[in-house]
């Protein structure tokens, strides 16, 4: 097991040094080709984002020597002295360090657990390499099982379900409530950036319509183009406020702007039909009385991030799910790569077998009697790789089993010495 | 209690756990295991049910085990039915632990094969089948309606007091339960309304009476006022909500009146 990896995330370094370290997306193929010297180093990736710096790296000749050769290569790319970096750098080998690319691709290590965007990062740098030509046996294999165990993350666990940022939560009381959002009606009161979020999350999951209220009209007028919408005065709103399902209400008012008479009558005309209010504005801007009116949500900005809380909660819970998963996946994955480390050895053993084969086939050649070209070619083609399979099966076995043991097989050495023998 | 039964009640058994661990936490691997409980035990169950039908010549709904043994089947179709058109797993967890409870009762009852009485004709007998054959769908209908409406209302708490407990992530919609919960009611209606129709004809002719009097006909009946009520209301007073949703609950206590305490209230149904 030659993986090894050098790195700081957002726990072990602050920012400034981070954005210091960080490679950008045309400069990672430059230094990866530095990296990799083919001798110390002979696959390399660089993981980049704005929380992390991270390089994976398989180092055949020596897991130190791999590991200090990244730390002089990063300290001599970005010009620092590595008594500088040393405390925020972790470093990891062997087991370790696939559980730790496990465990970023799958957002375990992420600032946010359970954040989708890191997998697509982590994507982008394996391609990367790839395209640099810095990625081998072992690396492609380990960051194809690092994609497909971030995937069975997300899959089994529920560890990306809950959101944790104001506008997906709004998004997802409004499907509590409402299930599909497909014929809903968005009213925003106010339009704020926060709104605007909002809003466009509501959008972007199927809402049907907006209509946008402002003091200022020219605002107003602004938001509701960029998502298709209609304007109301700001003097008129109580007109169309029976028409929305959802309100989110962020004007800049000391006082209420919504009343407890506004919504009952609105609720009154509209059948029972829930309405879920969000206020994120402070001073609020919603009477928080409404709450006691039937079908009837009001969520202020303290409730949001309660919910937020709540789902920070969920993900962590669900996190503990998840690096069963991942400790799993890493035995998994130690155990296929010692089977893939006798790859090399399965190929000599092979050509071992077929060489002896075609000597012997040399030297009785005669005692055969006269061939034709297709008998001939049939001895050579057919018979004899045949033979090799048939013979070389239970040793490939027997090699395959021992790697998995962690143990190394004889039976390379038998046959190179029986060669000599010759 | 038989081998079969044993594996019935094995299979319900890991249906009904699943249920609720799976409402705090998402397990693909449990879920899929329970699917296939649940395959294996109702396949068992309806060969039980076909088999008792067999053996007895008449329809298994006569005695308290074949009563108990067709309600919970029937929970599985009204559940596997509202499967069919929402995705609802939270249901599970009210439906399941019944079924089990529902289960294991036939398991425990000694079963007869005894005929009712003064069944002559083959006319009376299908008309005994259809009435209480028609009669268990539509209290398992009600009680998907109240596992709905049960839902809808702990949602509509958790949302208000925006105190949101383990089993709010794994909630349908408020609008999925309250469509479900109308649904399955408006579903329960018909078949009692057909269920009742069946029994009054089936009254007519072999006793040559209507209505007897007995508590259960007049429980029954006001059962289906009740509901007629509920789904009337909502209908043209738009009555959706939170009230539809506690409608169904209270519903659903009048057929659990119907279903047990009738018995016990000191008249007999005609085998009971």
């Amino acid at each position: 097991m030659s993986i090894i990896l050098l790195g700081m995330n957002h726990r072990t370094a602050p920012v400034e040094m981070r954005e210091r370290l960080a490679f950008d997306s045309d400069s990672v193929s430059d230094a990866l080709e530095h990296l990799v010297d083919h001798d110390i180093v002979e696959e390399g990736l660089i993981i980049s984002t704005c929380n992390r710096v991270e390089m994976v790296a398989s180092a055949p000749a020596g897991l130190e020597r791999g590991l200090d050769r990244l730390t002089n290569f990063l300290c001599g790319a970005r010009n620092i002295p590595s008594s500088s970096i040393d405390a925020h750098l972790y470093r990891r080998s062997g087991p370790e360090a696939v559980a730790h690319v496990f465990r970023v691709a799958s957002s375990l290590d992420s600032m946010v657990v359970g954040e989708p965007q890191i997998l697509g990062q982590v994507k982008d740098a394996y391609q990367h390499a790839v395209s640099a030509g810095t990625i081998g046996r072992v690396l492609s294999q380990l960051m194809d099982r690092a994609i497909s165990v971030a995937r069975r993350v997300r899959n089994e666990t529920a560890i990306s379900q809950n959101p944790v940022s104001v506008s997906s939560v709004a998004v997802e009381l409004a499907s509590k409530i409402f299930g599909d959002l497909a014929d809903k009606t968005v009213l925003l009161v106010g339009a704020g950036e926060m709104a605007e979020l909002a809003a466009q999350s509501l959008m972007a999951a199927g809402s049907s319509r907006l209509i946008v209220t402002n003091r200022t009209a020219e605002r107003a007028e602004g938001l509701a183009q960029k998502f298709g919408g209609g304007v109301v005065s700001f003097e008129a709103f109580y007109d169309v406020f029976p028409l929305a399902d959802i309100v989110i209400c962020s004007t800049g008012a000391a006082d209420y702007v919504v009343r407890h008479d506004d919504v009952k009558a609105a609720m009154r005309s509209r059948k029972k039909r829930p309405l879920l209010c969000i206020d994120i504005s402070v001073p609020r801007n919603i009477d928080p009385a409404i709450s006691s009116l039937d079908n009837t949500f009001l969520f202020d900005v303290d409730d949001l991030e309660s919910v937020i809380e709540a789902n920070k909660r969920e993900r962590e819970k669900e996190a503990k799910a998840a690096e069963a998963i991942i400790e799993m996946e890493v035995q998994h994955f130690i155990l296929h790569l010692r089977t893939l480390d006798i790859g090399p050895s399965v190929v000599e053993v092979k050509q071992l077998l077929s060489e002896m084969a075609l000597a012997e086939l040399k030297r009785n050649r005669k005692r055969l009697g006269v061939l034709n070209d297709e008998q001939e070619a049939a001895i050579r083609d057919v018979l004899i790789p045949a033979l090799v399979a048939k013979l070389s099966h239970p040793m490939i076995l027997h090699m395959r089993t021992s790697a998995r043991n962690g143990e190394r097989s004889g039976i390379l050495d038998e046959l190179r010495k029986m060669m000599k023998l010759d | 209690m038989n081998l079969l039964w044993f594996v019935i009640l094995a299979g319900y058994a890991v249906c009904a756990v699943q249920s609720i661990t799976g409402l705090s936490a998402k397990r693909p691997g449990a879920n899929r295991l329970a699917l296939g409980a649940l395959a294996v035990s109702f396949t068992a169950h309806t060969v039980w049910l076909l088999n008792e039908g067999i053996k007895s010549g008449r329809c298994p709904l006569v005695d308290a085990q074949e009563k108990s043994a067709f309600l919970s089947w029937c929970l599985i179709v009204a559940y596997l039915v509202i499967q069919r058109w929402y995705k609802a797993n939270a249901l599970r967890a009210f439906v399941f632990p019944l079924i089990f409870v529902l289960a294991s009762i036939a398991a425990i009852l000694p079963g007869t094969t005894e005929h009712p009485e003064g069944i002559t004709s083959p006319v009376q007998r299908i008309l005994l089948a259809v009435h209480a054959g028609l009669i268990m769908l539509s209290y398992a209908a009600f009680f998907i309606a109240f596992g709905a409406g049960l839902m809808f209302i702990i949602q509509e708490r958790e949302l208000k007091l925006k105190r949101f407990g383990l089993i709010f992530f794994r909630l349908p919609s408020l609008d999925t339960c309250d469509a479900i919960s109308f649904k399955s009611m408006s579903a329960g209606f018909l078949l009692l309304t057909l269920g009742i129709a069946a029994g009054i004809i089936w009254s007519r002719v072999r006793d040559g009476i209507f209505w007897h009097g007995q508590p259960i006909e007049v429980f029954s009946v006001f059962t289906w006022i009740v509901y007629l009520l509920i789904i009337q209301s909502r209908i043209n007073a738009g009555w959706g909500g939170r009230r539809a949703a506690l409608a169904s609950i209270v519903g659903f206590m009048l057929v659990i009146v119907s279903l047990a305490g009738v018995r016990y209230l000191g008249a007999l149904h005609v085998f009971g």
